[in-house]
């Protein structure tokens, strides 16, 4: 028989002591009931709940009591560990909003095992495809499940496969797109490096479907732990008759090789990432046409991301109809965020469409960190937008993110609370895309070369209100008339944090004030004299020589010297440093 | 490697994945391998050796709570499966030995991520 293990954890922060007491108390009822031998009580460190007051797990049968009280223990040890009976107000019944189907491999196989993703159900639907279906079929699967690409755009991939299908080309291209450039974005990476035969899987039918017999990975070169385990895995699919001739026996040829991104964020952009395979400068070129009619050497060719490829084996083997039973209306199955900024368990979840947005940062984010408030939620990274927490209830699909001025994009999510300056963060994500901008076409080029400058003076106190109209009329233009994405959705930040947070905006430049405490050149630090202890921890600290004074005489800071680092401020015991 | 065909993958048993009823996962993605994961997996093989505790441990990707890494999954007989979070070299030894040796679990260690 499996041992009884009761889990142990208190859900609320900052309660430290409380969860020894606890320990205590059920130590006690344990050894009184002279089961200190057969249950083992473990504390841990995360339960999967937040906020919800001193929570147990009882295994093997995995009842989830929340809330308990002391006189609870007692009860608890009697009714559910002597008599396994389950005590009903105290149940806690615990659903996982996860659901993982890109990631259900990663951490789960050896990723540098072609035997192990075999044994999890892998290459089974390319047999499928390559035994049983045509190719009209597999786009016909695709069609019913609706998987849309998850690079950004969110383009229906039956179509993108069906028009490539359907050119009359005797060389056509797959192209796996691992550029992925997004800051704080590494739902691919992780993908590539935990699961890298799923991608392939998913190409070789993509391969299959649309008459192609080459392929290539582009993949960013800061990557060298997914090219090294792509490389492994396209080797041993080789060695196995997975890729080449005759695979499977069938009549079908493919093949698949590398080429690197070389750390531009346009190279992600489809057209500039086949100008960078073919070996040239990687600016985009004008769409149409589009790669599916004329792409990589002139020939037809499908751009799909990572994500989008990752699902499609489960999907064939599955069946579209299943892929599409999660999901809104208009986007079915799951999708990854890389959920980071100030919540509290940052990292990769998987979710299903239509999922809250509340439901991701709270329930499997755990909060906010610190307990302070949320102000918005970032998403789609450079080309997306925020969302103000009046919003933290929309389901997130593709349809809803862009009603609210952001997008979904490839997967960024980035918690923003009391302590972010929207001004600011519009500021990095324009300055991430104008050191991006490939100069090729004047808007972007111009365009967001100006917006940086507006938005540099109004953090820095000089702005006009004036500036609010100029900075509308410049992101309109980048719109409507730059070449490729990037320009055209350069100006987005700028754009939602206006439309959400003009306020934050008008303070900057009626009022001089950061009320985040981000933006340098409107705060300064001081001591409150009644508050200073004089202890000169802030003296010693400061890297800047800018605070004079003694022990007996007190401190105080020198305008002139301080460089507004903050490191005073961190360091004072008794809160005398003040930021205004 | 020899060809594979479809009864090999067909009729493949999904439990080999599991080697043996005793493992040990290391996550070593990135975001492990970032955070230490490298030398925990390596404490793991000369220490296990060393204290003579048979146990198969493996490589795999990244589960997901990239703010707990490295991450370390442990499957003992008569013992729920176990993901370990913020592992370090003497942690690393401790699960050998309280957890593998001794089947006991560790206190403060243990993620339950949804
Ligand atoms: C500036 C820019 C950068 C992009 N970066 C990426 C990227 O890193 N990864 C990606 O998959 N798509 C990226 N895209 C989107 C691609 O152009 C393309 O739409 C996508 O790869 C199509 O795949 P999907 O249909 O599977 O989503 C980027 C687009 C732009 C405009």
């Amino acid at each position: 028989m499996q041992k009884k293990i009761i889990y142990l954890r208190d859900t609320d922060s900052a309660q430290q002591d409380r969860i020894n007491d606890f320990y205590t108390l059920f130590s006690n009822e344990l050894r009184d009931a002279n089961l200190q031998e057969p249950v083992q009580l473990v504390k841990i460190a995360d339960i999967g709940l937040y906020e919800k007051g001193i929570t147990v797990k009882i295994l093997p049968e995995n009842i989830v009591y929340s809330g308990i009280k002391n006189t609870d223990v007692k009860r608890i040890v009697e009714e559910t560990i002597k008599g396994n009976k389950i005590i009903k107000e105290l149940l806690y019944e615990k659903k996982s909003k996860q659901m993982r189907a890109v990631l259900k491999n990663c951490g789960y196989i050896d990723p540098e095992s072609l035997e192990d993703y075999i044994a999890a159900g892998g290459y089974k639907a390319l047999i499928k495809v390559l035994l049983e279906m045509k190719p009209e079929n597999v786009v016909e699967e695709l069609k019913k499940s609706g998987l849309r690409g998850r690079g950004g755009a969110g383009y229906p991939t039956w179509m993108k496969w069906n028009f490539a299908r359907g050119m009359n080309s005797p060389e056509k291209y797959v192209i796996c797109n691992g550029d992925e450039g997004d800051p704080g974005a590494y739902m691919d990476r992780s993908v590539l490096e935990g699961d890298p035969h799923s991608v392939l899987e998913g190409m070789i039918i993509a391969g299959y479907t649309i008459g192609s017999s080459k392929g290539y990975f582009y993949i960013r070169a800061e990557y060298p732990l997914a090219v090294e385990r792509v490389q492994k895995a396209i080797d041993q699919a080789v060695s196995a008759g997975l890729l080449g001739n005759n695979i499977l026996g069938s009549n079908f040829n493919f093949e698949l090789e590398i080429r690197l991104g070389a750390g531009a964020f346009v190279c992600g952009e489809e057209t500039a990432l086949i100008a960078s395979i073919e070996g040239k400068r990687g600016t985009p070129h004008p769409r149409p046409p589009y790669p599916s009619v004329k792409g990589l050497w002139g020939k037809p060719t499908i751009i799909n991301n990572v994500e989008t490829l990752a699902n499609i084996p489960k999907l064939i083997a599955g069946g579209g109809a299943k892929f599409a039973s999660v999901g809104t209306e208009k986007s079915k199955g799951t999708k990854v965020f890389a959920l980071t900024g100030k919540v509290k368990n940052s990292g990769l979840v998987e979710v299903p469409m239509g999922i809250t947005l509340r439901e991701i940062i709270f329930d499997i984010g755990g909060g906010i960190l610190n307990n302070r408030a949320i102000k918005a939620v970032q998403t789609g990274g450079p080309s997306g937008g925020v969302i103000p927490q009046e919003f933290l209830d929309t389901p997130v699909d593709y349809e809803n993110l862009s009603k609210l001025g952001s997008i979904m994009g490839s997967g960024g999510m980035i918690a923003i609370d009391e302590t972010d300056c929207l001004v600011d963060l519009a500021k990095f994500y324009l300055k991430f895309c104008v050191d991006e901008s490939c100069g090729k076409c004047a808007p972007c080029r111009l365009g967001g070369y100006q917006l940086l400058r507006i938005l540099e003076k109004i953090s820095e106190g000089n702005g006009e209100l004036e500036d609010l109209n100029k900075l509308k009329k410049i992101s309109y233009a980048m719109q409507k008339a730059s070449l490729c994405g990037l320009g055209q959705s350069a100006s987005n930040p700028v754009f939602s944090t206006i439309r959400y947070f003009e306020d934050e905006y008008k303070k900057h430049i009626v009022e001089k004030k950061c009320q985040a405490g981000k933006c340098k050149a409107l705060i300064y630090f001081k001591i409150h004299p009644q508050k200073c202890k004089k202890c000169g921890l802030c003296m010693k600290n400061c890297p800047s020589s800018a605070i004079l004074g003694s022990r007996e005489a007190g401190y105080v800071i020198d305008p002139q010297k301080c460089i507004k680092c903050g490191v005073c401020f961190d360091v004072c015991k008794f809160k005398a440093v003040m930021k205004e | 490697m020899k060809k594979l065909t479809k009864e090999d993958i067909m009729n493949v048993d999904p439990l080999k994945k599991d080697l043996g009823k005793s493992w040990i996962k290391v996550g070593m993605s990135t975001c492990g391998v970032a955070a230490g994961a490298d030398e925990v997996y390596s404490t793991l093989i000369e220490e296990s050796k060393k204290r003579n505790i048979e146990i198969d441990i493996r490589k795999c990707g990244c589960q997901g709570a990239c703010s707990v890494e490295p991450l370390v999954e442990v499957n003992v007989e008569g013992l729920p499966k176990v993901l370990y979070g913020r592992v370090t070299k003497d942690v690393a030894i401790t699960i050998l030995e309280r957890h593998v040796r001794n089947k006991k679990l560790l206190h403060d260690y243990i993620f339950e991520i949804n």
